[in-house]
């Protein structure tokens, strides 16, 4: 069953259990609770969407604010650039490319940690899973603003990581035996020291922290779930720890994982703060040019919005990819 | 020829011993069953033979090689489990085929042995099936074709039959009876359930409390059992509370004759065993002879079941439905506990069992 499934399920059974009472009057409150749901997902998920459709399709008045049109201007800027067929440009599509290529790293780099550790985790005591999960749940109420500074602080040229290679020597080992040049390459490091701000490899690594708990949450019921015995079964076959992992473990879990990697993907396609500070302006994403063009400088709200339904776009397509996936997966081979 | 053996095993969970100091030989092809109430460390010593625990101290030794703390995929003992463990996301063969697939056989070999062990547990054609689409009889079939795939030295089951209903329950214990016989490879069954072990096993280990309490064959366990504890657990029993004296056994004011003089000093506390069955209802002999009331009828059909307050305490008397007269509730019989059907225990008291327990 989908993540999506399982939501729908819920909402029927909560439907039916509004619903399940007798008498006529309780019918009466129950439509009048159904009407009041529908105004409520009316009004605070549909109506704001409705509008930045609306707008995407504006027109942005030149030194002043934007007004009702139906033009399809926006999206050309997007795909081709506002002076098309004239010049083109493809700026905002590569930043859909970068929102995509963080989105992917960072949400690989979390599952990929956090499934061992996920499942280690349901292998010890109730109390400890029980301090494990509250411990994460904790860390998942702290701003991203707050969870970024903490990076931020960690990896700045002047006071973090950086200042102790220098100060222990660590730089110049690396400088003596090559290693400085091969990270200058993969542009880690400046002439004189190595460097993390701004390069991709502290973006993906601080958004995969921000999603990390999200990960452990999503994945652990389906490993705590995971019958032990499959995984001792294994072994009494001549199954390695590894082996065991990629024979059964794995494949028991593939369809979590699949949703999991999906959510993740989905949650990181509009991280804003971690991509502001920590990726090079050449590397802003989407959601960055997003807020720039509906709150920054130029004020262009209109092509924000059509950013922001593109943006909704591709989540929505990798979404029922996601879905497919699953079903071909969940279907017998 | 001795196949496995246990030596001094123990295993400690904290101050917890779930098994203490337990030395069983297992004899080559035979099947030995593992018997006792739940949390008695049956399971413990299986999983320990397995290679899925480390005992605390002990060795466990097969065919003269040491193999105590050889891990479970270098002993490839085949093994079933209570929830058979089948692997949800391969088909029937594909479980059947896993320990040769990882081994790297062929993959033609591996199909062509897959098929043979399933039709060796008559699951012939059923190879493509998804492990959803079985019964539980299917389920545990394909888990002992797969523990088996590997040819295994020791094949391990662990309460095989528990997840079947009463009925499949009896017909899967001779079947793989008939098919362990067949194989002639050494078994070990792991169960709480005294038919089941009596159906299946050459040898039963009873275990109390991380001990064996007695090691022997099916008959020798029912008809002598070494101790009280064994008495009760294999078949029904009468205990009786009495005082040794001059050579008979005092059971409030009636004295009980055995076959033999008791060896226990005169006021010694003992334990007297005796099976339902053996009670003998208006016999002509006058040994052991007590008047009893019935106080309830128990009609199971082919044998009946009769309560009665004797002075000796309450007993139950099984009958065979066509023996004797037809027994009323409270009607006044007399019943003869026939001396050689009598066991006879040390009584230890209760603070002292407790005292023994923690040891």
């Amino acid at each position: 069953m989908s993540v999506a499934d399982d939501l729908a399920y819920g909402a029927e059974k909560a439907a039916v259990a509004i619903a399940a009472p007798k008498a006529a009057v309780v019918g009466r409150v129950s439509l009048a609770v159904h009407v009041v749901l529908w105004a409520a997902v009316l009004a605070f998920c549909l109506v704001p969407l409705l509008l930045v459709l609306i707008i995407s399709f504006g027109h942005k008045v030149e030194g002043a604010g934007w007004e009702w049109a139906l033009t399809l201007e926006n999206y050309k800027r997007f795909f081709v650039g506002a002076n098309w067929p004239a010049e083109s440009t493809s700026l905002y599509l590569g930043q859909l490319y970068w929102s995509m290529r963080y989105a992917v790293s960072a949400a690989l780099l979390a599952i990929v940690t956090a499934l061992p550790f996920t499942y280690l985790m349901t292998r010890q005591s109730r109390r400890a899973q029980a301090v494990w999960l509250v411990f994460l749940l904790a860390t998942v109420s702290l701003s991203e603003v707050f969870s970024v500074m903490g990076w931020d602080i960690i990896l700045s040229n002047n006071s973090g990581l950086p200042m102790l290679f220098a100060a222990s020597g660590l730089t110049d080992w690396l400088k003596e035996t090559g290693w400085f040049d091969v990270l200058r390459d993969w542009g880690l490091a400046n002439p004189r020291n190595v460097k993390f701000k701004p390069s991709e490899v502290a973006t993906v690594l601080t958004l995969s922290y921000l999603v990390w708990p999200y990960a452990v949450i999503l994945l652990y019921p389906a490993l705590s779930r995971l019958d032990p015995s499959l995984a001792e079964a294994a072994r009494t076959m001549g199954a390695g720890p590894w082996t065991v992992a990629r024979t059964v473990i794995l494949p028991s879990v593939r369809l979590p994982l699949i949703g999991t990697t999906l959510l993740l993907f989905v949650f990181l396609l509009g991280a804003y703060v971690a991509i502001t500070v920590f990726a090079d302006p050449s590397q802003h994403t989407t959601a960055v040019s997003v807020y720039e063009h509906v709150r920054g400088s130029t004020l262009n709200a209109p092509f924000g919005a059509a950013q922001s339904v593109i943006l909704l776009v591709t989540a929505t397509a990798f979404l029922l990819l996601g879905q497919w996936l699953t079903r071909k997966a969940a279907r017998p081979s | 020829m001795c196949a496995l053996a246990l030596k001094d095993i123990r295993k400690t969970y904290g101050d917890a011993r779930a098994v203490d100091d337990v030395s069983i030989n297992f004899p080559q092809g035979e099947l030995t069953a593992l018997l006792g109430p739940s949390g008695c460390g049956k399971t413990t010593l299986l999983r320990m033979i397995a290679g899925l625990e480390v005992p605390t101290a002990g060795t466990i030794n097969l065919g003269g090689r040491d193999i105590t703390r050889l891990p479970a995929h270098r002993r490839k003992f085949g093994m079933v489990f209570q929830s058979f463990a089948l692997f949800p996301h391969l088909t029937v063969r594909e479980n059947v085929g896993y320990a040769l697939t990882i081994a790297g056989t062929p993959k033609a070999e591996v199909v062509a042995r897959a098929n043979k062990l399933l039709d060796l547990v008559q699951l012939k054609g059923f190879g493509d099936r998804q492990i959803g689409q079985l019964s539980g009889g299917q389920r545990q079939r394909v888990a002992i074709a797969r523990a088996l795939a590997q040819e295994p030295e020791v094949f391990l089951l662990d309460e095989p039959m528990s997840a079947l209903d009463a009925k499949l329950r009896e017909e899967m214990q001779v079947e793989l009876r008939l098919l362990q016989q067949r194989l002639g490879i050494t078994t070990i069954v792991v169960t709480h359930d005294q038919r089941e072990a009596m159906t299946m096993a050459d040898r039963i280990v009873v275990m109390a409390k991380g001990r064996v309490e007695q090691a022997g064959s099916p008959q020798e366990i029912y008809q002598w059992p070494a101790t009280g504890f064994v008495a009760g657990f294999i078949g029904r029993a009468n205990f009786m509370d009495g005082l040794a004296e001059n050579g008979k056994i005092r059971v409030g004011d009636v004295a009980l004759a055995l076959p033999k003089p008791a060896n226990f000093v005169n006021g010694a506390s003992v334990q007297l065993a005796c099976r339902p069955e053996a009670i003998r209802l208006d016999a002509a002999e006058s040994v052991n002879r007590v008047q009893g009331t019935i106080t309830f009828v128990r009609d199971l059909g082919p044998v009946r079941d009769l309560h009665l307050d004797t002075p000796i305490g309450k007993l139950v008397a099984e009958q065979g439905a066509d023996q004797g007269r037809n027994h009323r509730l409270g009607d006044t019989v007399y019943l003869t506990l026939p001396p050689e059907a009598l066991r006879i225990y040390p009584r230890v008291p209760a603070e002292l069992q407790t005292g023994m327990d923690a040891k």
